[in-house]
């Protein structure tokens, strides 16, 4: 009974129950001993990830000049240190998501499809590029895929322009009919993603109890199956079959964590005040689960759209929406410019971090692909072309970096997902209201 | 009767396969069926795969699936159809009773109990119940275990399945639990978060916290130790993160279990756009005694909650743009600790596992461990378990001490298959196909599922130990004392609010638009009423026809008020007395059921048909072919009335076939609108309620329903015992069961349909007690 009492808390664990200023990023600790050489995966995983930003962005401080990176536009200059593992993509369109609304701009991101207008609960969209893509990369891993948000609130009822609040929530569909809910909360991602966590010797420890139970499950059913009749048997044998595959996946998962650096886990318990330390947490714990391959699939909503966040610490004490109905106003276009260059800094230290942990031959990076993207345009005029979009990472299957892809035609945002599964080994002839692939990018 | 063994068992059945040639449908029907029935099903028709006319010439019992289906049509008076040359009442009758006289006689020669899966996981629903009466721990399932998917109706049907995700979810849980239950702590502290529903107004008086309280929630948590907790706050936003009824100071207080442990002030921002830190401070760390207390948040109520407006306020507050909340709202509570951890304490669930230890021994946990084995494994625990169980101690206590011993073999008790697992055996040596009794323990494991959805007690196990459930008056003393008992609850949370839809409920959002004042409150209030009336009929062991048929009912203010019956205040339901002209009652007068089988925007005579003619009446209708438009997007002008679109759809033979006994039923709630409101116009015109039962029967409004249902009770109450009987087997309800299921009816019918009546004959049945072996031609 005493021998838990006796154990003093991680200081850091306590200070982070008061979900105040302490949280800290879960990473820090760890960049130096995750650039140590590991053995050489036979195969490089493929993973896909989305992160999506609310509200279009000031594209004339975004679209970059030429046609390489060398001379990053304002709002993409924090991507420099990664810019040979990205691709900027000019002229995209969503006409899925036309009539322009803040609802559909989410909704059509990922579905390209149109959604269907209700205030109601018979909603119906699209199966999502991320979701297709998790029913086929997804399966081999402990979770097919992963929603992440940074809003602590769902919203209901009537959201926009009668459309029902699920279209502006979740970016992420299973089918059309059944939205999946983001999680902002770290630490209920967290014990999604690793349990409880603790250092490299608890967490062997954990799974060596799991092992040690499964054993248990496995004498109790062939002690069962013994008792029962040939077709109850049969029924057994696939139980065992189960039991096999769980122990499988432990095993997998000692593997990874004697193999895997990954750092001490130290279960984050609140939620960090500040909006990039929360953001910051929400990308390292991807950074995470990619490298200990919980998942593959990753969705990412930096925030809603009429989101009404303010930033305070960027000294933009306006809400995010009303300044996005700028008018025009230089001033009020510059403020929401921070913020746009605000939300690709963090998705860009983001690649850095993927960039700098060794897998196979190249990085984490190199073998996960990133679109980070919006469903407008231009925000004050609710239009839905001219998207501000990146590719990342793909190095691993021959994608090039630092180009900026400006199409002579105006090109569906669909081709992009439809080139996208393509390169992560799901083949689609058609994905929305797609045309083709994108040659650039395609193998 | 159950059979005493299988000896005799296989006697009866070579007697009885010799006699099957002996028994077919009179001749005498012949004619009638002929010119009613052969037009449509003979052999060249076999309109629905039906050929009467061939069954009618081959013995009984090789057709008895197709006569029991006729014998159901004709008595639900579906068939022939209205519109064709039927036969007279008395014709009907007489040949009902003459077709169940005859399949009566055959399966009293051939016994088919059927036969439940032999392997049957525990659902999630199940799951939570067991632990709380294993060890005295309540914990919330949904966040350990996957929901469970219904068939026939009910979630515990489907359930010989294992995916590795829910083993991985079972391990999960099963370390969760037996850490909570002895009170210990990992390695780093714990968390848990509440969240409210956003739709839930929170502008009055919440259940369970204090009078001058608004709004907030009590939530019941197990602190696993003594030590520091931290209770963290965020308010309701709106959809541009605005914290919402923000307006002037209010108090915002922890409590635990009734005393204020921490109490805060929230006030608008300075900077009035910018409310991200409205709720930052919103943090206690408060000292807190191990064990299971009740955590209560809420604000405290001020006079300035009392707005004047020109019009009235809606009752529901929540959505910003169309009803906004007038004052402060939460929205999640979140629990994190022990911090700086002390005693585990004297907790409800140590007291229940740790009861009557003698030392701290291994001889000590041999014998806690064999009670737990035997209320764990249902009576069905041998040495062999016990010593597997040890080996956990063993290991467990080696590095941590003796309750750490405990815990890890608690852990490997709650993965075992034998707990998982209701495991129900064909004896050896038994006949492929042939009936048999089940033994004592498996039929204690029946009761106690079927009447609490979880194990049997220790006078349970008891008894089925001393042979009293093989006696009938043995059984019959058991199933009184579990009726009466207060965990059969679960007859009204995991029966009838599957039976009825309740469940859900939760997922019905009316149209904000045309339903202003629906918000989560109001839904909540409806399942009550619902539960409340059931639950009275099943305390007070009244006839189950009282369930249609009340003239009283169960409110609280919220859902009086959406009634429009006066003088009714508070939270707290009541029961009310209704007059003989209230349009409130019985279940078909219930908001909860006219809301679940109506769309977003209007009614449906169709969903409520369907609802009426597969949960009251047992005959529902197939589902609608492949490609069929739903009304709003056919050809048939949207601008009428829903009951002259119905219409023009009835034209079409292929719809009408199935619609033409729907429809007729569903124009009889007309009177309700989408949320149960009752109305006497609808867009303009009169409401007209009058329909017609599949008997021919013609009514007007729900009134008249309830009359023609009543009239033939026995429908009514077979559908329920089919019902109960495929929650209580966790199988379907298959033709060979229909002759138990008029015995149980005919039976219930004695004692005016009495509740207990029904369970009673339920439990003496042969598919209750009974089980086939599997048979040998199914591979």
């Amino acid at each position: 009974m005493n021998f838990l009492t006796k154990k003093a808390l991680p200081r850091r664990t306590v200070l982070r129950g008061f979900g105040a200023t302490m949280a800290l990023p879960l990473l820090d600790a760890m960049i130096p001993a995750a650039t140590a050489a590991i053995g050489t995966p036979a195969k490089p995983v493929r993973r896909l990830g989305y992160v999506f930003m609310p509200m279009g962005a000031d594209l004339s401080r975004w679209t970059p000049e030429g046609a390489t990176l060398d001379k990053l536009s304002p709002i993409l200059k924090s991507l420099a240190p990664v810019k040979d593992k990205v691709n900027i993509l000019t002229n995209l369109e969503l006409r899925p998501a036309y009539p322009g609304s803040h609802a559909t701009s989410n909704s059509a991101f990922l579905s390209a499809a149109r959604a269907k207008l209700t205030e109601s609960s018979d909603y119906y969209l699209g199966t999502t590029a991320d979701q297709i893509a998790a029913k086929e990369i997804g399966q081999a891993t402990q979770l097919p895929s992963l929603e992440l948000a940074m809003d602590m609130m769902e919203t209901v009822g009537q959201c926009d322009n009668g459309y029902a609040c699920v279209y502006q929530n979740n970016l992420s569909w299973s089918t059309p009919t059944t939205p999946l809910p983001a999680e902002a909360h770290p630490r209920l991602v967290f014990e999604n993603l690793f349990g409880a966590g603790g250092s490299k010797a608890e967490r062997q420890a954990a799974l060596k109890r799991r092992a040690s139970l499964l054993d248990f499950v496995k004498e109790d059913m062939v002690a069962l199956k013994r008792d029962l009749g040939p077709e109850d048997r049969t029924k057994v044998d696939g139980y065992l079959d189960t039991v096999r595959e769980v122990e499988r996946r432990i095993q997998k998962a000692e593997a990874d964590v004697s193999e895997n650096p990954l750092p001490d886990l130290d279960r984050p318990v609140g939620v960090p005040a500040s909006y990039a330390d929360h953001a910051r947490l929400m990308f390292d714990l991807q950074v995470l689960a990619l490298q200990g391959d919980v998942t593959r699939v990753i969705t990412f909503q930096l925030a809603r759209e009429t989101s009404n966040r303010t930033y305070p610490e960027l000294g933009v004490p306006d809400p995010h929406h009303p300044l996005t109905h700028h008018g025009n106003d230089p001033a009020k276009i510059a403020r929401m410019a921070k913020i746009n260059t605000f939300h690709v800094s963090l998705f860009a230290e983001f690649l850095k971090k993927l960039d700098a942990i060794r897998e196979g031959e190249g990085s984490l990076l190199d073998n996960s692909l990133y679109l980070y993207g919006s469903g407008m345009g231009n925000p004050n005029k609710h239009d839905h072309v001219n998207l501000p979009t990146l590719v990342a990472g793909g190095g691993a299957s021959g994608i090039r970096g630092n180009r900026h892809i400006h199409f002579k035609e105006v090109t569906p945002l669909a081709n992009v997902h439809l080139t996208l599964l393509e390169r992560v080994g799901v083949h689609l002839e058609k994905f929305g209201d797609s045309d083709g692939f994108i040659e650039e990018l395609a193998v | 009767m159950r059979t005493p063994g299988h000896s005799i068992l296989l006697g009866v059945t070579v007697f009885t396969s010799m006699s099957v040639s002996l028994l077919a449908v009179p001749a005498k029907w012949k004619p009638l069926l002929s010119a009613h029935c052969f037009d449509c099903h003979d052999a060249a028709s076999e309109k629905g795969g039906i050929d009467l006319e061939s069954a009618l010439e081959q013995p009984l019992g090789e057709r008895t699936e197709i006569w029991e289906k006729a014998v159901r049509q004709l008595q639900t008076r579906l068939m022939p159809p209205v519109d064709k040359d039927r036969p007279s009442e008395a014709e009907y009758s007489q040949l009902v009773e003459s077709l169940e006289k005859a399949l009566d006689v055959h399966a009293s020669r051939h016994p088919n109990p059927g036969r439940s899966e032999s392997l049957r996981r525990l659902t999630r629903n199940e799951y939570q119940r067991v632990i709380r009466d294993l060890l005295a721990l309540e914990i919330d399932a949904t966040s350990l275990l996957p929901p469970d998917q219904a068939s026939h109706g009910f979630d515990n049907v489907t359930v010989g399945d294992l995916s590795p995700a829910l083993l991985d979810r079972y391990i999960s849980a099963a370390q969760k639990i037996s850490r909570l239950a002895l009170g210990r702590v990992g390695s780093s502290p714990d968390g848990r978060t509440v969240r409210l529903r956003p739709d839930f107004t929170q502008e009055g008086h919440v259940k369970g916290l204090p009078f001058g309280t608004r709004g907030g929630t009590l939530i019941r948590h197990t602190f696993p130790r003594s030590g520091d907790y931290i209770i963290r706050l965020n308010l309701m936003r709106d959809r541009d993160e605005k914290v919402e009824g923000i307006n002037g100071v209010h108090e915002l207080q922890v409590l635990l279990d009734g005393e204020v442990a921490a109490s805060f002030e929230v006030r608008p921002p300075k900077n009035r756009s910018d409310h991200t830190k409205v709720d930052a401070h919103l943090l206690a760390r408060i000292r807190v005694q191990a064990g299971s207390r009740e955590l209560g948040v809420t604000f405290v109520k001020t006079p300035s909650d009392l707005i004047e407006t020109l019009r009235q306020p809606y009752e529901a507050a929540f959505n910003t743009h169309r009803h906004p909340r007038r004052s402060p709202a939460v929205y999640q509570v979140t629990i994190t600790g022990p911090f700086e951890a002390g005693e585990a304490g004297e907790t409800a669930s140590r007291g229940r596992i740790l009861e009557g230890l003698a030392a701290q021994d291994e001889a000590g946990a041999r014998e806690l461990l064999r009670t737990l084995l035997r209320r764990a494994y249902r009576g069905l625990a041998d040495d062999g378990d016990l010593v597997r169980a040890l080996q956990f101690y063993r290991e467990g206590s080696e590095s941590g001490g003796f309750e750490a011993g405990i815990e890890s073999a608690l852990a490997a008790i709650l993965v075992s298959p034998k707990f998982l697992f209701r495991v129900e055996r064909d004896p050896e040596g038994a006949r492929p196909g042939s009936p048999y009794a089940l033994d004592d323990f498996e039929i204690a494991s029946r009761l106690s599922f079927f009447l609490w959805s979880s194990i049997p007690d220790d006078a349970l196990l008891d008894s089925a130990a001393g042979g009293e459930l093989s006696k009938p008056e043995g059984m019959a003393k058991q199933v009184r004392r579990l009726l009466v008992d207060p965990r059969s609850r679960s007859l009204i949370e995991n029966f009838a609010s599957q039976w009825l839809y309740l469940r859900n409920l939760d997922s019905i959002t009316p149209d904000g638009r045309l339903f202003p004042d629906f918000d989560d409150n109001l839904r909540q209030a409806m399942r009550r009423e619902t539960e409340l009336l059931f639950a009275s009929v099943l305390r007070d062991d009244r006839s189950v026809l009282d369930l249609l048929n009340s003239d009283h009912t169960y409110l609280n203010e919220r859902l009086a008020k959406h009634y429009g019956i006066p003088h009714v205040y508070g939270e707290r339901f009541r029961r009310i007395e209704l007059g003989a002209d209230s349009q409130r009652g019985g279940i078909l007068r219930h908001g909860s059921i006219l809301t679940v089988t109506s769309y977003a925007h209007r009614t449906s005579p169709v969903l409520r048909g369907h609802w009426v003619l597969k949960n009251l009446l047992g005959t529902p209708p197939p589902p609608p072919p492949p490609d069929v438009p739903s009304l709003e997007d056919n050809t048939v002008d949207a601008s009428l009335p829903v009951r002259q679109r119905l219409a023009v759809h009835r034209e079409n033979r292929s719809c009408a076939r199935c619609h033409n006994p729907m429809d007729p039923i569903g124009f009889a709630f007309e009177n309700f609108d989408a949320v149960g409101q009752w109305r006497t116009r609808e867009s303009g015109q009169p409401v007209d309620a009058t329909g017609r039962l599949p008997d021919g029967t013609r009514f007007d409004g729900v009134a008249g329903l309830e009359e023609g249902l009543l009239k033939r009770p026995e429908l009514f109450v077979r559908t329920l015992t089919e019902k109960l009987l495929v929650f209580a087997l966790g199988r379907g309800i298959e033709p060979s069961d229909a002759p138990a299921v008029r015995k149980i009816v005919r039976g219930a019918a004695e004692e005016n349909y009495r509740f207990s009546a029904i369970i009673l004959q339920i439990v003496a049945s042969d598919p209750f007690t009974m089980r086939m072996t599997k048979s040998q031609n199914i591979p």
